[in-house]
């Protein structure tokens, strides 16, 4: 840098460059790591490749089998349909959870860290314990039947039409804590003169939430939104540990549906395209979220 | 603008870089393996073998390297689970392992894909001759051998007596032997206890087994069109539809893993299941079950069929050390290796020498179900087979017929509708 004091032309193009060479480590990993792949799955969707033997170009024709694919369509209902269960519960839920939080109340940091919890437990260990809450003769259904609910089992994870929700659930659990944090730290964000000088122009705590809160949280609320439909789009863990994707796909999902055709099948290619399609799926939610939620906090 | 294509020739310069990187460094592999002449080093895989066996395992390999101080053995141990997608991406990246344990259906898929050794050819006859018959055919598909058998077993029944007389049955008498008779301890134990008589697993290829041990044969003699479409095909459909949806089995039959089987026997919940295997386990995690365990010859329909399953040793095409990994794999699976082996586990060795000493004959004075699991087991040896052999597309094929399944049980289609299905996937599949 002392060097470049001595030529102010010099200085003024060593200047344009050092940020872009600051930016060389992060994007050699994000290329390697992310990017390459991504092409080669991308280049890979059109060709048929068992991973053994060369890869042998088909053009279109994955594309064409996953559109006449029955299974192929019921793994994106189904994606779809966790989007739309899951997303609103880890949207709105949190809120409720970092109000509470955000009370100065004395070992406010224990329900802080309790509601936590769920996030840092390994999925494998929880789904195994909600596969026991869920069982015939589980803890859900005895809580259900004292309560006089049900009057007999309900097959949560064995039945079609439960299956899903049942896992649904699991991911709300799992996802409440860390969506907490997130909402947690908008909260604090927020200038406390914000408040003062709406109590000045006389609100009452509901105004408050209204005119403060709400707007002042809602950049944190598209986050949120982004982050959790791209999360429950890739939904994997959870349906792999406590259903396999049955009884009979009702709760198989795209990615497991990749999972099965790449790494069972071994249908690289194919796989390949469902997850190109998968990928342009969730790069379209992204840009419709960010362009209508976005609209009034681009400031 | 400008920005954005300076980051894209950054991102060029990156991907330049790695991929540069990448083959340089797998070039660089492929130069030591060539020149290190003098001692050659061995990859071997196991599938889940540790802890447990870990100082079996290292006693055989410190055995082999003293009598081939040549060769040096590096062993890993991967979970089952993990085992298929490591193996592939081994391969694929040109880096596999030299010898590597398996079993037949997933090797059969590598194999159909030319990435294994044919063992017809790198084994010397004298050496061939010294396993089971059964069990050197049980790793063929289309007429080539492409592993070596290592341990096997059959299925053994394990049976609660307690919940037998629980439910007012004579555990002497009325342990099933048949698919009948399991169905009419569901019914009995269900009655009287509430519980479970028979879970019958569903799992992998198990549905597959259930028919071809009910008599069905799934395809033709070229292996070109499905052929279980039959009166028999018909009864297995039916019969495990008629069981779910009386609700004489547990509804975790259809999406259940091995785990919940396992899960529910030890928790005292079923009478009757097929898991030999687990016995340890149970003796372990449910010492009262355990108990209360009597083993008994596996279910089976009015074929009388038993299914043996084999777990392999295969050694990828792309190993440097071809000969050094047969020698390997050929010491691992001797008669005296093998028998040392199987003296840790209920599992029974692939060579018949090894299968004739008394430790599979003789129980012993006041045996354990763990010593009467492996007197069974063995005993059976000879009337078992490997019910479905190796096919391509094997889990395509197996995906289809449990759909099919599936639905009948669930009451989405009837049985017949549902084996039209399976047939008409299979023949699709078969066409391929």
């Amino acid at each position: 840098m002392i060097i470049s004091f001595k030529n102010g032309v010099k200085q003024l193009k060593t200047n344009k460059l050092t940020p872009y060479l600051f930016l060389i480590p992060g994007c050699t990993i994000l290329g390697a790591f992310i990017f390459y792949p991504m092409l080669q799955a991308i280049w890979l969707s059109f060709t048929k490749y068992n991973m053994v033997t060369d890869a042998e170009f088909i053009g279109f024709s994955n594309y064409e089998k996953l559109f006449n694919d029955d299974l192929f369509w019921q793994t994106l209902i189904n994606t779809f349909t966790y989007v739309i269960g899951v997303v609103p519960a880890l949207v709105i839920l949190p809120i409720f959870l970092a109000v509470l939080v955000n009370q100065k109340l004395k070992g406010i940091g224990f329900f802080r860290s309790a509601y936590y919890i769920p996030v840092v437990t390994s999925l494998v260990v929880a789904g195994i314990a909600w596969d026991w809450v869920y069982k015939e003769n589980g803890l859900l259904n005895y809580v259900l039947d004292l309560l006089h609910i049900i009057n007999e089992p309900v097959h949560w994870l064995t039945s079609t039409q439960t299956a899903i929700f049942a896992v649904m659930v699991v991911t709300v659990w799992k996802g409440l804590g860390y969506y907490m944090i997130i909402y947690l730290a908008g909260l604090q964000s927020i200038p406390e003169d914000l408040y003062e000088a709406a109590e000045i122009d006389g609100a009452n705590w509901w105004k408050k939430i209204t005119r403060v809160t709400i707007p002042m949280l809602m950049p944190f609320v598209l986050i949120v939104t982004i982050m959790s439909s791209i999360a429950a789009m890739k939904v994997f863990e959870e349906i792999y540990i406590m259903t396999g994707g049955g009884p009979l796909h009702s709760s198989e999902t795209l990615v497991l549906y990749i999972y099965n055709e790449a790494f069972d099948r071994l249908n690289m290619g194919y796989a390949s395209a469902a997850g190109v399609i998968l990928f342009l799926l969730t790069l379209i939610f992204s840009i419709i979220n960010i362009k209508f939620m976005g609209k009034d906090n681009t400031a | 603008m400008k920005k954005g294509f300076l980051v894209g020739l950054i991102l060029i310069i990156a991907m330049v870089f790695v991929s540069a990187c990448s083959d340089s460094s797998s070039g660089g592999e492929e130069a030591e393996g060539s020149s290190d002449s003098e001692k050659v080093t061995i990859e071997f895989w196991t599938m889940q073998l540790k802890p447990t066996f870990t100082d079996y395992i290292e006693g055989v390999i410190a055995d082999f390297e003293e009598k081939n101080p040549d060769i040096k053995i590096k062993w890993l141990d991967v979970p089952a689970a993990d085992l298929s997608q490591k193996i592939l991406t081994a391969v694929s990246s040109n880096t596999a392992p030299d010898v590597v344990n398996l079993n037949p259906t997933f090797a059969s898929q590598l194999a159909d894909l030319d990435a294994l050794v044919n063992m017809d050819e790198a084994v010397p006859e004298e050496n061939r001759n010294k396993y089971l018959d059964g069990a050197w055919k049980a790793n063929q598909i289309d007429g080539t051998t492409f592993a070596i058998p290592w341990y096997l077993s059959t299925e053994v029944t394990l049976n609660n007596t307690k919940i037998y007389k629980e439910a007012g049955l004579d555990p002497e008498k009325d342990i099933p032997s048949t698919y009948e008779e399991a169905k009419r301890v569901a019914k009995v134990v269900k009655e009287e206890t509430g519980k479970y008589g028979y879970f019958p697993s569903m799992d992998l290829s198990l549905v597959l087994q259930h028919m071809v041990k009910m008599g069905a044969k799934l395809t033709n003699e070229d292996g070109t069109k499905a052929a279980f479409n039959t009166q028999e095909g018909l009864h297995a459909f039916q019969y495990f539809t008629d069981l779910y949806q009386n609700d004489l089995i547990p509804r975790e039959a259809l999406t259940g893993d091995q785990r919940s089987t396992i899960d529910m026997y030890q928790g005292g919940q079923v009478a009757t299941f097929m898991g030999s295997q687990f016995i340890s386990q149970i003796k372990e995690n449910a010492p009262d079950i355990y108990k209360n365990t009597l083993p008994s010859e596996a279910i089976t329909g009015k074929t009388g069929k038993k299914t043996i399953s084999v777990q392999n040793i295969v050694v990828p095409k792309q190993t440097k050390n071809k000969d050094a990994a047969i020698k390997f794999a050929l010491f691992l699976t001797n008669a005296e290796n093998q028998l040392e082996f199987c003296k840790l586990v209920p599992i029974l060795p692939s060579v018949k020498k090894a299968l004739e000493d008394p430790y599979f004959t003789d129980a012993g004075e006041n045996p354990e179900p763990e010593d009467l699991v492996r007197i069974k087991s063995a005993a059976q040896l000879d009337e078992s087979e490997l019910l479905v052999p190796p096919m391509d597309h094997y889990d395509e094929l197996r995906q289809a017929m449990f759909d099919a399944i599936s639905a009948s049980m669930l009451g989405k289609k009837s049985p017949q509708e549902a084996l039209d299905q399976a047939e008409k996937a299979w023949n699709e599949i078969l066409s391929q």
